[in-house]
């Protein structure tokens, strides 16, 4: 039998019999790897909400003619520009690249609504008209994609509504109207322009700020946004029937995830076909740039607050074991000098404070899962999204572990440069 | 045959202050050795350059006729030597069982038992025993490692005179019945005179005295320590 007391035992007995020196390092260890663990927790629930964000408030880009590259032709009616339009086969081809979840396109229009008794449905006394945009899916128009508008009753157009107008709050309350009433549109009575029956499917609200002129108005054509208006694209061509040039003067093209939507429109310019010389592309994405901004900030001072905690721990780990160690430099002499190699020293320390991350690390692990929802809280996060995995257990077991070696090793060097000799003097 | 032989070993501090100039010696198994001198002479450094604790400026020292230098001076420590220190030197956290065994797989009680303690004692945490105690676990662990080389450096100079006589008997038991080469770095009269070479070291020179004649108050003049 070997009574051999080999450096397994020896770190055992060690840890067992120098329990004060044990319980430091120990509680230190558990202090730090819940507060990392939870910070982990933390940091994924803010991932989660970016992506959750950025899936909700979406964005989206829209194609339209670009005026500045093509001609301009005059005929009774005025100057009009000749630059091509957008066909319904290039919307399909940008609509199928990767990222777009839906499409609207639209032509302008002014026309002048009445309700069922013929009363002009204006809102100021002059009688202005609409600006209407002919829409496929309104819901993906910029104006709704950007927050600017939102639908607070009835339903959006979509492909299959044939007849249907969404009108602003403002506009419905002031003309006494509500959903299901039939409205009659018409560009311009004194030309002979064709009359269309619409029926009011949906109402608007204006979210923008009344006061932010940037986005209250459009500065392509300082409607205001009460005057909007949103009518199937089939109405919008046979109110337009007199003007008609065959083609869409714009179209929206809505990204889900709004992180992507640059790459997005990268992939839809390199549709071949499309002279994208004829076409301006913007992007709308003014929520999500709002609110990533600001989920960026918190982001940022997780991850620096988490590197922060780790160093500073680490730090403080290693100034532990090295003074544990240096205390220690006498046996160390002694080892060497009973004949115990270096490495089976080191081994020997390394395994002591193995011994205390093995308890350490599971117990932090229970403990980060009750505490990490309150952390939580501190960054504005819901307790219950904040969750501890054994993904990141396992993060922090295999990195904890291998910068306690790295402590361990660097806490030894002093003392191993050291002839054994000289160590036993140092000491008497 | 010489088991440990020193060839020309010569040391310095800081490369400036020589200690040990050229010292040549031999040194056998089954014999007891004692080397005397001054404080501050070299007689530690010496002790710790045949121990393998450190490497000589010049010279050579041999274990078996091998120069352990190129065996390696922790292959040395391991399998050839054995210290017993002043100081004891045991490991704080460890019973006297348990430091014995640090270099040795053989039971630790027949030894322990050997030198005097009680199993009570072998199992006791080392520090709450007395000085003599803990001597006699250091030559415990020193006999149980199975070297044939033990070196100790002063290890009475702790003890109460009855227990350094215990101790010097140990160690003379040791080289003559258990046929170690046993060198003592040491002030004392009484130890010197009980071994079978003595060695005087002054002015960084080995020589050889054949018989050590003297009274106890001769400690006094030698002094304590060594260096």
């Amino acid at each position: 039998m070997n009574h051999k007391t080999n450096l397994g035992i020896r770190a055992i007995l060690y840890s067992a019999r120098k329990w004060k020196k044990t319980l430091l390092v120990f509680c230190l260890l558990l202090a730090i790897t819940t507060l990392v663990l939870s910070g982990l927790a933390i940091a994924d629930a803010q991932e989660e909400q970016a992506e959750e964000v950025r899936g909700t408030t979406g964005a989206s880009f829209t194609v339209e003619r670009n005026l500045s590259t093509g001609g301009w032709a005059n005929d009774s009616d005025g100057t009009y520009s000749t630059q091509e339009l957008i066909t319904k086969d290039m919307i399909q081809k940008i609509a199928s690249v990767e990222g777009i979840t839906g499409y609207d396109a639209s032509n302008g229009g002014v026309p002048t609504l009445y309700d069922e008794e013929g009363n002009n449905l204006s809102l100021s006394p002059d009688g202005f008209a609409y600006y209407a945009y002919g829409a496929y899916n309104s819901e993906f128009n910029s104006l709704f994609v950007s927050g600017r508008f939102e639908l607070v009753e009835g339903s959006h157009i979509t492909e299959d509504v044939t007849d249907g107008i969404i009108l602003s709050r403002e506009s419905v309350e002031k003309n006494g109207l509500k959903i299901g009433d039939k409205i009659t549109g018409i560009i311009n009575p004194e030309y002979n322009d064709p009359e269309v029956e619409m029926e009011l499917i949906g109402v608007f609200d204006i979210v923008a700020d009344k006061d932010d002129t940037i986005n209250m108005y459009d500065a392509s054509t300082y409607w205001d946004y009460n005057q909007y208006a949103f009518c199937s694209n089939s109405v919008m061509e046979a109110l337009a029937v007199n003007y008609s040039d065959d083609g869409i003067e714009s179209a929206f093209f809505y990204v889900e995830d709004a992180a992507q939507l640059d790459n997005v429109i990268k992939n839809a310019q390199r549709i071949d076909s499309i002279n994208w010389n004829n076409f301006i592309i913007t992007a709308n994405d003014e929520v999500y740039q709002n609110i990533s901004s600001a989920l960026s900030d918190t982001n940022t001072l997780m991850t620096t607050l988490i590197v922060v905690i780790t160093v500073v721990s680490m730090v403080l780990i290693t100034l532990i074991l090295s003074m544990s160690i240096r205390n220690r430099k006498r046996e160390t002499g002694i080892l060497l000098a009973v004949g115990i190699a270096k490495p089976a020293v080191i081994l020997q320390y390394v395994l002591e404070t193995m011994l205390i991350a093995i308890i350490a690390f599971p117990l932090a692990y229970l403990s980060s899962k009750q505490v990490a929802g309150a952390f939580g809280t501190l960054f504005g996060k819901t307790a219950a999204n904040v969750i501890v995995t054994p993904q990141h257990f396992m993060i922090v077991a295999v990195v904890g572990a291998a910068l306690l070696l790295v402590s361990v090793m660097v806490s030894c060097i002093p003392a191993f440069r050291l002839k054994p000799k000289q160590i036993l003097s140092q000491m008497e | 045959m010489s088991i440990m032989e020193l060839k020309q070993v010569g040391y310095s501090y800081d490369n400036k202050r020589k200690v040990l100039r050229g010292i040549n010696a031999e040194m056998k198994q089954g014999k007891l050795y004692a080397i005397l001198g001054p404080s501050g002479c070299g007689k530690t450094t010496l002790l710790s350059l045949i121990g393998g604790l450190d490497s000589p400026g010049s010279g050579q020292i041999l274990f078996d006729g091998k120069d352990i230098a190129k065996t390696g001076l922790g292959d040395h420590r391991k399998n050839h030597v054995a210290f017993i220190f002043q100081a004891y030197n045991l490991i704080d956290y460890l019973t006297p069982a348990e430091n014995v065994s640090l270099t040795s797989k053989l039971p630790p009680l027949p030894i322990l038992e050997r030198l005097g303690l009680t199993k009570e004692e072998a199992k006791r945490n080392v520090l709450k025993l007395s000085g003599g105690q803990q001597q006699r676990v250091a030559i415990a662990r020193a006999l149980a490692s199975e070297a044939p080389v033990i070196l100790a450096d002063e290890p009475t100079g702790n003890l109460d005179e009855d227990t350094a006589r215990d101790i010097t008997e140990i160690l003379k038991e040791s080289a003559h019945q258990m046929n170690k080469c046993v060198v003592v770095v040491t002030h004392s009269n009484e130890l010197a005179r009980e071994a079978d070479v003595v060695f005087r070291l002054k002015r960084g020179e080995l020589q050889t005295l054949e018989k050590v004649t003297g009274t106890k108050n001769d400690n006094r003049r030698n002094g304590r320590r060594g260096r």
